[in-house]
């Protein structure tokens, strides 16, 4: 399931923490109506500048939740302007966290994340399905270690989920996967 | 002491500008209890000085004493009327001569060149303020939107300071904006101010900024990104974002608190430091010049 909150609802400048706390109250609404896998979806349409105040309490705040109390489900950005993409990726990198944003039906990750991460993520999601990290490995060409690395990196950002499931042997495996 | 003066080059200069620079001037002048600022002489006075002397009126007031602020200069009593000083000192401060009444209250955000001294003791206020400086930028000083907006934002995470890291001390900051001059010689001139808790104080309430050996190794440490009271990754942020600001856009950013301050310029990527009297809390100022030649006087 996807959820859309639409964020120029509360104005095209959207300045302070205090205002970002009223938001994410309604945010944290949303979110506690998903379930695991589900998507939230911040729209920014419209939305011309925030300040760093605001994105570290709204977005900062909502992805450290997403780690213990929203375990599961995903937190997608989308139709950031330019200027909106840059303080947001500036203000998660500071924060050492990432969001997934979606443009059109290409996704790729804001903020704290490394070129391998980057990479990572883009091969689960170009997967279209639940994936393990044998097959990632094979695809990105390296060793099993790195990638159980990376995967974790991945999941503990929010931006993967890890799935257990049985192999076609019938071995307990984990699979790995992006959106639903 | 009749006037301001200040020593240059071994010679008594007469002030007659208080602004960022020589306000500190001032604050060396006035000693002991019963203060008396003395603006004789003065002929302008800039909304850094203007928050500056709102700041330690109000940290006066909280120990007791109530400031006389002495303005012979017709001229001055009535900007600072108009400029909304007198609304914000009322209760702690006197001035004299004192008028009957503001007769520029009718004017109140009429001018786009100026934003009164405006209290600010939440985050209610500040979306109109930062508008109006948005505004400003880019239709008097010709800059461009996203240029405009990380002023905004800077000027946004200083202000949000003024009562954020100073919740339990029960005080609140100041901020002021005046544009000065004409074309290319066109500037802005933002002074934000609180008389809170200061930033070696603030710093030292998280163990990770630790040491903080004085005033201005607290300056210093807070235009670093990350350093903030708060053990919290979100929260830290606003200084080290205006000093990038200034460099940016080659303006003037002073930050002062306690017994230091440090004044930054953005041509020179570089910043002085300076012993200055004591005053409670931390006061910014940012300066910022006129991007291109713009149309229009005011």
């Amino acid at each position: 399931m996807e959820v859309r909150f639409k964020l120029s609802k509360f104005g095209k400048h959207l300045w302070t923490r205090a205002k970002a706390k009223t938001i994410r109250l309604e945010l944290l609404a949303q979110l506690e109506k998903l379930h695991q896998g589900d998507t939230l979806i911040i729209d920014l349409s419209s939305v011309e500048v925030f300040d760093f105040s605001f994105a570290n309490e709204l977005f900062g705040k909502t992805l450290l939740s997403l780690r213990t109390e929203y375990v599961g489900r995903f937190l997608v950005v989308e139709n950031l302007t330019d200027y909106t993409r840059e303080n947001l990726d500036q203000a998660l990198r500071a924060l050492g966290l990432a969001i997934i944003e979606r443009k059109g039906t290409e996704l790729s990750l804001l903020g704290k994340a490394h070129a391998v991460d980057h990479a990572t993520f883009a091969a689960i999601a170009q997967a279209g399905a639940p994936v393990t990290a044998a097959a990632l490995r094979d695809e990105l060409g390296v060793n099993v270690t790195a990638m159980n690395e990376r995967l974790s990196k991945l999941v503990a950002l929010g931006v993967a989920r890890r799935e257990k499931t049985a192999s076609a042997a019938g071995r307990e495996q984990y699979e790995y996967r992006v959106l639903a | 002491m009749n006037g301001q003066t200040a020593i240059a080059g071994g010679d008594p200069v007469r002030v007659t500008k208080l602004d960022s620079i020589t306000f500190d001037f001032l604050l060396a002048s006035v000693d002991g209890p019963r203060a008396v600022f003395d603006l004789a002489g003065i002929e302008l006075i800039t909304p850094s000085a203007m928050v500056q002397l709102a700041a330690v009126c109000h940290a006066l007031a909280r120990s007791g004493d109530r400031p006389r602020i002495l303005v012979p200069a017709r001229s001055v009593r009535g900007y600072l009327a108009r400029a909304g000083f007198d609304a914000v000192v009322q209760n702690v401060a006197w001035i004299e001569p004192s008028l009957p009444w503001n007769p520029y209250e009718y004017l109140h955000g009429s001018n786009p060149m100026l934003i009164e001294v405006t209290k600010l003791t939440d985050g209610l206020s500040l979306p109109e303020l930062l508008d109006h400086i948005i505004d400003v930028l880019r239709n008097s000083l010709s800059y461009e939107k996203y240029d405009a907006f990380d002023v905004a934002t800077a000027v946004s995470e200083v202000s949000q300071n003024t009562f954020d890291h100073n919740r339990d001390s029960d005080t609140c900051g100041f901020l002021a904006m005046q544009v000065y001059g004409t074309g290319r010689k066109r500037f802005l001139e933002i002074g934000v101010a609180d008389y809170g808790d200061g930033l070696a104080t603030t710093l030292r309430r998280n163990p990770k900024n630790l040491p903080v050996h004085s005033d201005a190794d607290a300056i210093l440490k807070a235009v670093q990104v990350g350093a903030s009271e708060h053990d919290d990754p979100t929260r830290g942020s606003g200084l080290y974002h205006l000093l990038q600001t200034g460099y940016k856009h080659q303006g003037t950013i002073q930050i002062r608190s306690g017994r230091a301050k440090v004044r930054y310029r953005g041509d020179k990527r570089q910043g002085w430091r300076f012993d200055v009297q004591h005053l409670d809390g931390v006061q910014v100022a940012l300066i910022l010049r006129a991007k291109t030649q713009s149309l229009g006087t005011h």
